[in-house]
């Protein structure tokens, strides 16, 4: 474990760099991500013409949408591809001799460029509450800690559901369909789709005993303060819980596979 | 018109080649054909959230949607199908200098860098795209006459020359800046804009998505067969295509000027 905590700062630092060197590349990433921003276009046209639906403002829509795009730019799915692509290659014979498992050389290198996605895009999203009327979020410091704590929530349950899904690769080439059909069925439950306020109720009451929620509605909703302090607490619960059977799930799968892994080359 | 015909049957050796070797992996071929099908119902179960909440949006109803939707997953597929894989291979060919080799055969450059390679996942994504596009006329329960259908396929081949003309447009950019990954997600985003008719947004987006002619993807033909497209469209479609695809010609041959073999 120590030797794990003295890696990460320099593999999540030389990650970070690369995503540096390689800017207009990011920008190009975060402006290409921008369907969250369609489905809010239409969310306004709806509201200017029949009014809000389900009580959700013009200013609802912008600050959940706005909050959505760094959550949709923080998430760890991007290791899916890069586990099935050394996979096939047999890069993962390479990695493997390296003394950090894997994993940590995958969620190093993903960390660093998400850590540069948020240096971009959090003071982005400052000046816009600020700017933007109708863009805004409660300025309440405990809230706001609670909300950094709720996106590392978010980028762990991410980040170890989509290296758990990356392990079929142990058994199947079809890793990042099967994987893209869990994140799709699951993108009605995270509030990806349209905000969980505005599904159906079945919709909402599944979504918040489900996994996915952790990883993009409920830092939002907290975001944006609409949960109540015991909702907030149950939030949390339900991430952690999935956190905890997603490790389990993961090492038990690892395990597994890693016997059956032959290395095609390297 | 030898010339033509000659080209048409040295594409065709070249495509069924790629799906000759993709028939290898049947399974992956199923596999990805039900991924397709399976991002069609979720667009579409996506799409009827709105309209829990109202019966039509700036005049499009739930029905009508549907219609667009399936015409970009036809557009998305022929993209995906054709013209992706040859945009992605447009980096290493500048930074490899393969592109040397392509401009001495003797074949049209623009044509064999553009056209030359095929995805065989995505198929049938153009026949499942018009599946849902016919299941959304269905359900608007009005029918089509064939004057619309024939304005249909008519807007429809327009949208086709237009997607081209926004890829070759692309490859030209990528002699100069060797970065086609990135481009491939530049055009993807243009596709993108079209899931939904262009009146869904509202002005100022709606007027941009007009003039940069997002609306003639998959708006005006969905419009044509639900036969409420303004006549004058079915003139200013080609005219707006052939204008897109000329300059991309132009832009693509400009750009080979600047270009500098780097094999050795």
């Amino acid at each position: 474990m120590r030797d794990l905590l003295t890696a990460y700062p320099p593999l999540v630092r030389s990650a970070a760099l690369v995503a540096v060197t390689y800017r207009g590349r990011m920008i190009l990433g975060v402006i290409t991500g921008f369907f969250p921003l369609l489905t809010m276009a239409v969310w306004l046209t709806v509201v200017a013409e029949g009014g809000p639906p389900a009580g959700w403002t013009t200013g609802d829509f912008l600050s959940y949408y706005a909050a959505a795009t760094l959550l949709w730019n923080l998430s760890g799915n991007h290791v899916v591809w890069r586990w099935d692509a050394d996979m096939r290659s047999g890069d993962l014979s390479i990695r493997l001799l390296r003394p950090v498992h894997p994993f940590h050389q995958y969620a190093t290198s993903d960390l660093g460029h998400r850590l540069v996605f948020l240096a971009m895009l959090v003071p982005t999203l400052t000046i816009a509450a600020l700017l933007v009327p109708g863009l805004d979020y409660p300025a309440d410091p405990v809230l706001l800690a609670a909300v950094a704590v709720a996106l590392a929530l978010a980028y762990a349950l991410s980040l170890l559901m989509a290296s758990t899904f990356a392990l079929v690769g142990f058994w199947s080439t079809q890793t990042t369909n099967a994987w893209l059909l869990w994140w799709g069925l699951g993108s009605f439950a995270s509030g990806w789709v349209a905000p969980l306020a505005l599904m159906p109720d079945w919709l909402r009451t599944a979504a918040a005993l489900l996994p996915f929620r952790t990883a993009m509605g409920f830092p939002v909703e907290l975001l944006m303060g609409r949960l109540d302090p015991r909702q907030t607490v149950y939030g949390f619960a339900v991430g952690l819980g999935w956190l905890a059977v997603f490790a389990l799930l993961y090492r038990i799968t690892w395990r597994r596979g890693i016997r059956r892994y032959q290395a095609v080359a390297g | 018109m030898s010339g033509w015909t000659r080209h048409a049957r040295i594409l065709g050796i070249c495509w069924r080649a790629a799906v000759a070797s993709e028939v290898e992996y049947r399974f992956n071929f199923i596999s990805n054909v039900a991924l397709s099908m399976f991002w069609m119902l979720w667009a579409a179960a996506g799409a009827s959230v709105y309209f829990r909440y109202t019966g039509a949006v700036a005049g499009w109803t739930n029905a009508e949607v549907l219609v667009v939707i399936g015409l970009f997953f036809a557009l998305n597929g022929i993209r995906q199908m054709v013209l992706q894989p040859n945009l992605e291979r447009m980096t290493d060919y500048v930074r490899l200098g393969t592109l040397d080799f392509l401009l001495i055969k003797p074949f049209d450059a623009q044509l064999l860098v553009s056209l030359r390679h095929l995805n065989v996942n995505t198929l049938l994504d153009p026949v499942l795209g018009l599946a849902l596009t016919t299941t959304g006329i269905v359900l608007t329960g009005r029918g089509t006459s064939v004057a619309a259908l024939a304005s249909f396929a008519w807007m429809l081949a327009c949208a086709v020359l237009l997607m081209y003309a926004l890829t070759v447009a692309m490859m030209a950019l990528a002699v100069k800046l060797v970065a086609a990954e990135e481009l491939g997600q530049v055009s993807y985003a243009f596709v993108e804009l079209s899931r939904f008719p262009v009146d869904l947004y509202r002005n100022p987006v709606q007027t941009i998505l007009t003039i940069v002619p997002i609306a003639f993807l998959t708006t005006y033909p969905a419009a044509a067969l639900l036969g409420r497209l303004d006549p004058y469209m079915l003139l200013l479609a080609p005219a707006v295509a052939a204008c897109a695809g000329v300059l991309a010609t132009l832009a693509w041959r400009r750009s080979l000027r600047s270009y500098a073999g780097a094999s050795a």
